[in-house]
């Protein structure tokens, strides 16, 4: 009883021990805000790495493609294994090229990952419909009647009408002029562009913070270069933006714009055939087994491969997780200089109380007791600490917005840049069971560092604690 | 106020401390009985060896040489949970500097010793009996008035009362004071004797105490007096005398004796 007594007493009046709570409050705080933001930023790279790619991809291994998609894709379905497994199937047609466009009066030029898709049927396999500004989860390459209208301001109606009406020889009778065949009034090709593509970040002034500009409006005209599917013939074509792609991932949006497949085909002299086939399957637990049923399933003379997103991600992927292993050991270090913290001011708490632990043992407390008041401290310090930095640390965490924000406001420096990652917010990913074993390491640690002071303590010869001055 | 039966026995009692690698001997072959519910004073020039045969005498201190009874039983061999048990039921301790707890109040300071000798679910089915109790003791020793206040707001007089009722809270069998007048002035002083001398006469408590105030000396039953670590022979002496002839003559009876 005595010894929680003590320790209580101990706790309130000392303010070395407020030193040692706030050295493990700030230690649990880090390790927690950290970990979180760490395991935001690690889901939602993954998410985003995800996000574009569909599960399985089945792919050719030239640009050249394969033919018969919808072939392949009828003798997948007529396996029974993969039938049951397989949500959703669609072709898409990818090449390189290059895009170009004016931007106030000077032409910009951007290489460019072109990919021919069906937008339903792409938006179907996933990770395409939802990240389109314009038409959120409806995908279309349809122009709004905005972007048609900036688009005719380039384009002016040809007069041709009244030109060709006015070559044609003038009938002597009178009789009206009989009308053209009608200039059929063709819609114009268009394209998602890749949000990076359409827009950068700068700095108008040094001082203010980056601002977004947008170099692309929809309906803007762009060039597309690429090559012809045989022959390796350049290829162009004029189109008009109607939609941006923004997946927050910064790799895809300023690499990614999307055009129709039939028309990617047709254009570059391709028709029917693919690169490469989206597979999305209905359990994400079935991915390996998929992959490799659809390679035992695919003739190799096809010479088509398969990939897992993982397998397609995978340096990212094993990039991220090195960063945790690295960020790991960082965080233990932090522990570890609270947990000596820790011990150099209990040691300096025993030497302060020595002649109270002489007092207790004359008074026939046992060296068990006293060992036990000090580690009994720690344990108690350790406690608290955790709890108050477990409280900080979540709070830091929900509200780690708006801290930078106001932070980003304070200092006029920019912490969390987002043209970096394209994500509008810093993304947390709190972990009850990461902050409570943060808790029970930073308690545990708190004890452990106790021992040695505590069994000094224990340890004191009553007589000489008695005398010490 | 004396019986026949030494309640406490050294015998033949050792005791060195080291300082630097020199070996400094307290006590050499010490001899002493303490009879049950005498009042025994020991005198002796500073460093003569006082303290140490009450620590020695109170387990808190093991002989290098020698044996300690208590009732003709070996104490100073035992395992340190028995010495640790007797330190906190057998013996009460009183010392110079009152050795008060700072962080606790006078009550938690009197309780401590039963709080260290209850686990704690006897102490929460208790705690009442034994603040009661506690309280009781704390108005004997004139401190009634006093029990929430923290060492530092008391008086050196009211520190030294309070830690005469922690050392009786377990209803010891010897109380052992280390100087308990040697801070305090000679008013205060000689009401803390009184308070001992009215203990050991109406609960028969056996008091060993040291001290350097021959006037103290003649309050209480016998005396002895260490020489070099051993008990010098006094038996033609009586407190009484000492006392008389020293305020007679006004001259110090040994060289190291506080007038």
């Amino acid at each position: 009883m005595y010894k929680l007594l003590l320790c209580w007493r101990y706790l309130l009046t000392r303010y070395l021990a407020l030193v040692c709570i706030i050295s493990v409050m700030l230690g649990v705080a880090t390790l927690i805000v950290v970990n979180s933001v760490m395991a935001g930023f690690s889901t939602k790279l993954r998410e985003r790495l995800h996000g574009l790619l569909s599960d399985i991809v089945v792919e050719a291994r030239d640009f050249q493609g394969f033919a018969n998609p919808e072939g392949k894709m009828a003798l997948i379905q007529s396996d029974p294994f993969l039938s049951q497994r397989i949500e959703a199937m669609t072709p898409t047609l990818e090449i390189f090229g290059m895009i170009q466009f004016n931007c106030n009066g000077s032409p910009i030029a951007r290489p460019v990952h072109i990919i021919g898709v069906d937008p339903e049927g792409r938006a179907r396999v996933g990770g395409f419909a939802e990240h389109l500004m314009l038409h959120k989860g409806k995908p279309s390459f349809a122009l709004s009647r905005e972007a048609l209208e900036r688009n005719s301001l380039f384009h002016p109606p040809r007069r041709l009408d009244e030109i060709a009406r006015s070559m044609l020889p003038k009938p002597k009778d009178g009789s009206p002029v009989p009308d053209p065949p009608p200039s059929r009034e063709l819609p114009p090709s268009t394209i998602i562009v890749g949000y990076a593509v359409a827009h950068f970040r700068a700095k108008m002034k040094p001082e203010e913070a980056a601002q977004e500009i947008r170099t692309l409006d929809p309906g803007d005209d762009v060039w597309v270069t690429t090559i012809s599917g045989q022959g390796m013939k350049p290829v162009e074509w004029r189109c008009a933006v109607c939609d941006y792609f923004r997946s927050e991932m910064s790799e895809y949006d300023a690499n990614y714009v999307f055009v129709p497949i039939d028309e990617l085909q047709r254009l570059r002299g391709m028709d029917n055939r693919a690169t490469s086939l989206q597979i999305r399957i209905k359990d994400y637990r079935d991915l390996h087994a998929v992959k490799d049923r659809l390679q035992s399933l695919l003739p190799a003379h096809w010479s088509l491969s398969v990939h897992t997103w993982e397998d397609k991600q995978g340096p990212l992927l094993a990039a991220i997780s090195i960063e945790k292993g690295i960020l790991n050991v960082l965080l233990f270090m932090i522990i570890a200089v609270a947990g000596f913290g820790i011990l150099a001011i209990f040691s300096m708490i025993v030497v302060e109380k020595t002649r109270d632990i002489g007092i207790l043992k004359a008074l026939g407390a046992s060296n068990t007791g006293v060992l036990n008041i000090f580690l009994t401290y720690g344990l108690l310090l350790g406690v608290v600490g955790a709890l108050l930095g477990s409280l900080s640390g979540v709070y830091i965490t929900l509200n780690i917005n708006e801290i930078e924000q106001w932070l980003t406001r304070w200092t006029g420096h920019e912490l969390f840049d987002r043209s970096v990652y394209y994500f509008n917010e810093i993304p947390t990913d709190l972990n009850v069971w990461s902050v409570l074993l943060i808790n029970g390491g930073a308690v545990a640690i708190a004890v452990l560092f106790s021992v040695l002071p505590a069994l000094r303590a224990a340890l004191l010869h009553p007589v000489r604690a008695l005398r010490y001055e | 106020m004396r019986d026949n039966i030494p309640l406490l026995t050294a015998i033949d009692v050792h005791k060195a401390y080291r300082k630097h690698a020199i070996e400094v001997p307290v006590l050499n072959g010490l001899d002493l009985e303490v009879y049950a519910g005498e009042f025994l004073s020991i005198v002796g020039s500073s460093g003569s060896g006082k303290s140490t045969l009450l620590h020695v005498l109170g387990t808190l201190d093991k002989p290098d040489e020698g044996r300690v009874l208590l009732e003709g039983e070996r104490i100073d061999n035992q395992p340190a949970e028995q010495r640790d048990r007797l330190r906190n039921q057998t013996f009460g301790f009183i010392f110079q500097f009152y050795h008060l707890l700072p962080e606790l109040s006078t009550l938690e300071n009197v309780l401590m010793p039963k709080m260290i000798a209850l686990p704690m679910r006897g102490w929460f089915r208790e705690r009442r009996a034994l603040k009661q109790a506690a309280t009781e003791l704390l108005d004997r020793v004139g401190l009634g008035h006093r029990l929430r206040h923290k060492p530092r707001e008391l008086s050196g007089g009211e520190m030294q009362r309070a830690a005469i009722a922690r050392a009786l809270i377990n209803k010891p069998r010897v109380l052992l004071a280390d100087e308990p007048t040697g801070n305090l002035d000679a008013d205060k002083g000689e009401e803390i004797v009184r308070l001992l001398r009215d203990l050991n006469r109406q609960e028969r408590l056996t008091i060993v105490m040291v001290t350097h105030n021959m006037e103290i000396v003649a309050n209480t039953d016998r005396f002895v007096r260490l020489v070099k670590g051993r008990v010098e022979d006094t038996s033609g002496e009586t407190a009484a005398s000492i006392a008389n002839h020293r305020s007679a003559s006004g001259v110090c009876l040994s060289t190291d004796v506080e007038c």
